[in-house]
């Protein structure tokens, strides 16, 4: 167990199990701001979709009805938010931090109530096989990357495979090149005939069943046990909001930044074992305070922001009509 | 060609009626109380004793009536501080959603104060340095995201909210850290705990009776009188509302925008530091979490209120009662938890922003030719 290489591999693979979660709520997140609309409820909306999601997974014992479900209820959310901001013409922030508060009362809500009858993961054979690592046939006996990338559970390589289809889809497709229009300049859009009210609709649902799906990946990392004090997403969707910035509004980029946002996650807890096998190299870990590590995510993406503004250089992601609301009659 | 146009088309309002609006709010809490009277009642619960328990917050009946109000004052104070000087960058559209990370840092030099200066100084001159303290800890760190706004076009929003948890973990570090050098620790504890704040740093109070009124009380509703009368009486207070409605407008009659919105957000964030400080003086000692969510509460008052400085007393005491009254109804149902008033709180806020769009606009029925014109 102390064997340095088995140590790293570990820290590896867990860079990638824990912090997959991240990569949906980006995704979704990516989905929802491509349309135009800046959603700060990724929080409430994946502890929406992880409590229903668990919740049906475990009543029918089943992960489809559990990822179906997550995907649903997390998808409500962001319907709401399309009532509220695209037809009532409400504030973003507002209504995106109200999602949040809602999502996240909810939760506890429904959590602390069923108390004694909380159903346990390990009363549900289909959750707990489905979230076991699924090795992929030759891939998986590679030495280190094997074990990292291809040992890992079903939902992270479906997370992983969400996230390219999107990118795909924005770049590639009909739909997905008008989306960004309507998120860039509705105006046009609206004017060359792409109907607004409906893309904003369908891929606010859309990203924020992906952020839900996301969710119920947490309830299953956390063994589904719930605790009356810390919620199972525990800050995660506001870093995908960080996340967002520092993929550069780029969904692939967005794998390969929640493996650098993981390796921090990651390290605050591995940093005494990494120090231990490798004293040489990196003993110096054990004396970084682990909170430094928590907030380097938010720091880098604060100075990728500034530095952003400051370049303002072609080919920033950021659509244009980022946050503001459309209203025909002002065209 | 057929006529395609949708049956009703949106119109804004020319008018205002308060009468109206009025109507929206009280619908609005109304409808979420039966919302949650549905939820409690699916949980086993009684809701009207539960919802009795909640409005009277534990008050009458119990041993020490005093001691709940003193309480919920040490709820409400800075709640409606923080929704004060939110709105105030709010009314320039100025998005800023760093309320945590200004308190935080208001609390953290208020502390720092307390921590250094508590033993030297008598008590009146001590929370007056750390209300100072705070205000200009909280007040440079807003100023840092405006600048950048002003300068470069930063995106205020997204930088606010990454400076929050910056400013998050920067507390947690020092509340963690069990070193020689780390004065905010009790040095007398084992494991890192923070040390409570020598006597002259506890916030004054004035015994009324068996009732000790908290003086943040006074400075915060002596605050509410002086923010309606800089915004509705003073050059100052009128050329925010200018840059809010237009910048453009505000350039070409010559104010120096940039200026006008780096003064506003220092005041802003200043005023929010200082409610921490309040907060931490109050509170006696330093804690990890001191902001119990008021910088995002804070928008969600502000909001309720229409950026009102009166309406915000109202939406600030109505939440403080839904939560003060969660908190201590709670605790006698073990099925449902503090966070109810979440719940409600979100739902009020959905019904008002929903209810706003029929205040601020028309539908108008498209009907034959005049569609046409």
């Amino acid at each position: 167990m102390n064997d340095p290489i088995n140590v790293l591999t570990l820290f590896l693979f867990n860079i990638v199990l824990i912090n997959i979660p991240l990569l949906y709520g980006t995704v979704g997140e990516i989905v929802v701001e491509k349309s135009g609309s800046l959603d700060l409820g990724v929080e409430g909306t994946m502890a929406v979709g992880a409590m229903f999601g668990y919740l049906a997974g475990c009543a029918a014992n089943s992960l489809a009805v559990g990822l179906l479900v997550s995907f649903l209820t997390a998808g409500l959310c962001g319907l709401l938010f399309a009532v509220l901001t695209v037809s009532f013409q409400a504030n973003q922030n507002v209504t995106g931090l109200t999602i949040t508060t809602f999502g996240l009362g909810l939760y506890f809500f429904v959590g602390k109530g069923l108390g004694e009858r909380w159903p346990a993961m390990t009363g549900s054979a289909a959750l707990v096989n489905g979230f076991s690592a699924f090795e992929l046939p030759l891939l998986s006996k590679v030495p280190v990357a094997g074990k990292v990338f291809f040992s890992q559970n079903i939902l992270v390589y479906l997370g992983i495979a969400i996230a390219v289809l999107v990118w795909w889809y924005l770049n590639h497709t009909k739909t997905g090149l008008r989306l960004r229009a309507v998120g860039e300049n509705p105006g046009a859009a609206d004017s060359v005939g792409v109907n607004i009210l409906l893309y904003k609709y369908v891929h606010l649902i859309a990203g924020s069943g992906i952020m839900g799906l996301g969710g119920f990946y947490m309830a299953l990392n956390m063994s589904g046990s719930f605790e009356g004090s810390n919620c199972w997403i525990n800050g995660y969707g506001w870093i995908a909001i960080a996340l967002v910035i520092f993929a550069n509004w780029n969904p692939v980029l967005a794998i390969l930044g929640t493996l650098v946002f993981g390796f921090f996650n990651t390290l605050q807890i591995y940093s005494g074992a990494l120090a231990g096998a490798f004293p040489g190299g990196l003993g110096w870990l054990n004396a970084v305070p682990a909170q430094l590590f928590k907030a380097l995510p938010f720091i880098i993406t604060a100075i990728v922001l500034i530095a952003s503004s400051v370049r303002k250089r072609e080919g920033s992601g950021q659509p244009a009509a980022l946050g503001l609301n459309y209203f025909r009659e002002e065209r | 060609m057929k006529n395609r146009q949708p049956l009703f088309h949106v119109v804004k309002r020319e008018d205002s009626r308060p009468g109206r609006q009025l109507l929206a709010y009280v619908t609005a809490v109304v409808l979420a109380l039966a919302v949650g009277a549905v939820l409690l009642a699916v949980q086993g619960v009684e809701p009207l004793t539960f919802y009795k328990q909640m409005l009277t917050m534990g008050i009458p009946g119990s041993r020490y009536p005093w001691r709940a109000v003193e309480n919920f004052i040490k709820l409400f104070v800075p709640l409606l501080i923080v929704s004060l000087a939110l709105a105030l960058a709010f009314k320039m559209r100025f998005w800023n959603i760093g309320g945590e990370g200004q308190f935080i840092m208001g609390a953290f030099w208020a502390g720092f104060a307390a921590m250094k200066l508590g033993e030297i100084l008598p008590k009146p001159a001590m929370v007056l340095v750390m209300a100072l303290c705070g205000a200009v800890g909280g007040g440079i760190y807003g100023l840092f995201a405006a600048a950048l706004k002003v300068r470069f076009g930063t995106n205020e929003t997204l930088l606010t909210l990454m400076l929050n948890y910056i400013a998050l973990y920067f507390l947690q570090f020092f509340a963690e850290t069990k070193a020689p050098w780390n004065f905010f620790l009790d040095p007398e504890s084992a494991r890192p705990k923070f040390a409570k704040f020598p006597a002259g740093a506890q916030m004054v109070t004035v015994p009324i009776g068996p009732f000790n009124l908290n003086l943040s009380l006074v400075a915060a509703l002596a605050l509410c009188v002086l923010i309606f009368v800089y915004l509705n009486y003073t050059k100052r207070g009128y050329e925010i509302s200018v840059v809010g409605d237009s910048p453009n407008t505000a350039r070409y009659a010559g104010m120096r925008v940039g200026r006008i919105v780096l003064r506003t957000i220092f005041l802003s964030a200043a005023l929010i530091g200082m409610a921490g400080a309040f907060h931490m003086s109050s509170a006696g000692v330093m804690s990890a979490s001191p902001t119990n969510d008021v910088g995002w509460t804070g928008i969600v008052v502000a909001w309720l209120a229409k950026l009102n400085t009166l309406g915000i007393l109202a939406a600030a005491l109505l939440i403080t009662v839904l939560q003060f009254g969660c908190q201590t109804a709670s605790a006698a149902y073990p099925a449902i938890d503090a966070n109810f008033a979440n719940l409600l709180q979100g739902v009020i806020l959905f019904i008002v922003l929903a209810a706003d769009f029929f205040t601020r606009f028309r539908l108008v029925r498209r009907a034959g030719k005049e569609a046409v014109k």
